[in-house]
C-alpha cells in the first residue's frame, strides 16, 4: 500500500519516522516544483536518491545491483547522492511525496553514510514553528525516556545542545520546564523534542486510565457487550 | 415511569473523519446531528456540511439503560464542546481519515486533548481502510506517535460497515472491562 501526502502537512521528520521504523524497503519519490526525485529505500535506510524525469521509468529497473550497473554507479558513491539529493534539500517545504513499499530487489550491502536516525535529526532542525506545534502543542506534556536506546542515540548523531535537551526529559518536567531550564530557544527545544519522538527516545508519559467508582458496573458493561455484538 | 440511565462514548477526530458515518451506522435511531454549511474554503472543497455542536446516536440496552454515542465537532474552533461532551463519558473513539495524513496530527492533538482531561480508556479507529490509498493502522500508529506501552490500540476501521464499527466499540468496551477488572 503506498503512503502518500504533502511535505506541507507531512513532513521530512514524519516521513522518516514512518519509513523508519519499522524497516521499510521499497521507493520514496518526491515530486517537488522543479525536479522529481527518487529515494531508494532498503531495510529501512536511504542508500541512494536520484533525479528522474519520468517515474514510471522507476518502475522499470526492479534489479538494484543491475540499475546501479546502468547508470556506473559504484557502491561507495550512493552517499554522496543521498547528500545531493535529499539533505541539501530537507529545509524544502513544498512537495508530494509517495512511498511504495517493496517493489525493488537488493541484493547486496550497500555503505550508509547517513542512518534513517540521523536523518530524522538533520531533517528537525528545519522545522518551523508551525510544523513543531503539531507535536509539542502543549507545553503542559510529559515526555519520558524510553529505555535502551543506545544504538538509535549512537546513529542520531545529536549536537551538545540536543543532548543537553534530551537530558532533561526524565517523566517528571512539562515542556515548559524542559524550555526553561535549557536556555535556549524555544524552537531549537520544540525541533529537538519532536526528532526525539520520532526517533522513538522519548514518549508521551503514559496516564493513568482509571474508571471513576461506581460509573458503570460489571453487570451492565457485559450487557452493553451482548448488546453490540448483537447489533 | 423509571428514569432512564443514559451511557456515553464519546466519537472525536479531525474535520471529514468520518464521525457522523460512525454514529449512523450503529445508532438505532437517525442520528441526531447540528450540521451547518462549511464555512472555510478548505472545508467545503471537502464536504458541503459539518458538525457544529454534536451528534448523537443511540442503542437501547435494556428498559433502563441507553447508550449514548456522541460525535464532536472536528475543528478545534469547537474545542469548547469536547470538553463538555468528555465529562462522564466511559471511553472515547477517536477516529482518523487513514487516506488524509494531513489530518494526523490534528488527530494526536485530540487524543491529547482528551488524555489530559479524561482518565478514560482511548480507542484509535484508522477509518475509510476501504480505500485504496488508506494508510495501514500500524503506519497511523506510528505516525500519531502512538507508543506501543501508551494502551491506544490502532484498529482498522471502515465506518460504513456494522461489523467494522461494532469492533471499534467492542474493543473499546472490553478495555474499559478489563479496567473494572482490575
Amino acid at each position: 500500500m503506498a503512503l502518500t501526502g504533502d511535505l506541507k502537512t507531512f513532513n521530512f521528520v514524519d516521513i522518516f519516522q514512518v519509513i523508519g521504523r519499522d524497516k521499510k524497503s521499497g521507493i520514496l519519490f518526491i515530486e517537488w516544483k522543479d525536479l522529481t526525485c527518487a529515494y531508494y529505500v532498503k531495510e529501512g535506510e536511504i542508500i541512494f536518491s536520484r533525479p528522474v524525469d519520468k517515474v514510471y521509468r522507476v518502475y522499470a529497473d526492479k534489479d538494484f545491483e543491475l540499475l546501479l550497473n546502468k547508470l556506473r554507479m559504484s557502491p561507495d558513491r550512493l552517499p554522496r547522492t543521498v547528500e545531493r539529493f535529499l539533505i541539501s534539500k530537507l529545509s524544502m517545504k513544498e512537495g508530494i511525496f509517495s512511498f511504495t513499499p517493496g517493489f525493488i530487489k537488493y541484493s547486496s550491502e550497500y555503505p550508509i553514510e547517513y542512518p534513517m536516525e540521523y536523518l530524522i535529526v538533520l531533517a528537525s532542525r528545519h522545522l518551523t514553528p508551525e510544523e513543531v506545534e503539531r507535536k509539542i502543542s502543549d507545553e503542559m506534556l510529559l515526555f519520558e525516556r524510553v529505555p535502551d536506546k543506545e544504538e538509535v542515540l549512537h546513529k542520531a548523531k545529536l549536537n551538545k545542545e540536543e543532548e543537553e535537551i534530551l537530558s532533561l526529559v526524565n517523566g517528571d518536567k512539562t515542556v515548559l520546564q524542559i524550555r526553561q531550564l535549557a536556555k535556549k530557544n524555544s524552537l531549537v527545544v520544540d525541533r529537538a523534542l519532536y526528532a526525539f519522538l520520532a526517533l522513538g527516545l522519548i514518549r508521551r508519559k503514559k496516564k493513568e486510565v482509571k474508571q471513576k467508582p461506581g460509573s458503570i458496573t460489571l453487570e451492565l458493561l457485559t450487557k452493553i457487550i451482548e448488546k453490540i455484538r448483537g447489533l | 415511569m423509571r428514569a432512564i440511565r443514559k451511557i456515553k462514548i464519546v466519537i472525536a477526530g479531525p474535520f471529514a473523519a468520518g464521525k457522523t458515518q460512525f454514529i449512523n451506522t450503529v445508532s438505532e435511531i437517525k442520528t441526531v446531528s447540528t450540521e451547518r454549511r462549511t464555512q472555510q474554503l478548505s472545508e467545503k472543497s471537502v464536504k458541503d456540511y459539518t458538525t457544529v455542536a454534536m451528534d448523537f446516536g443511540k442503542i437501547r440496552i435494556d428498559d433502563e439503560h441507553e447508550l449514548y454515542l456522541f460525535g464532536t465537532p472536528g475543528q478545534f474552533r469547537f474545542d469548547f464542546m469536547w470538553e463538555i461532551l468528555g465529562e462522564g463519558a466511559l471511553g472515547i473513539i477517536t477516529l482518523v481519515d487513514s487516506t488524509n495524513p494531513t489530518t494526523f496530527h490534528e488527530a494526536r492533538k485530540i487524543i491529547n486533548f482528551f488524555q489530559s482531561r479524561f482518565p478514560v480508556p482511548i480507542v484509535v479507529g484508522a477509518n475509510k481502510q476501504d480505500l485504496p490509498n488508506a494508510w495501514s493502522p500500524e503506519d497511523v500508529r506510528i505516525a500519531l506517535d502512538i507508543d506501543e506501552e501508551e494502551g491506544i490500540p490502532v484498529v482498522p476501521l471502515s465506518a460504513v460497515n456494522k461489523d467494522s464499527v461494532k469492533n471499534v466499540l467492542l474493543i473499546l468496551l472490553e478495555i474499559v472491562k478489563s479496567n473494572l477488572m482490575s
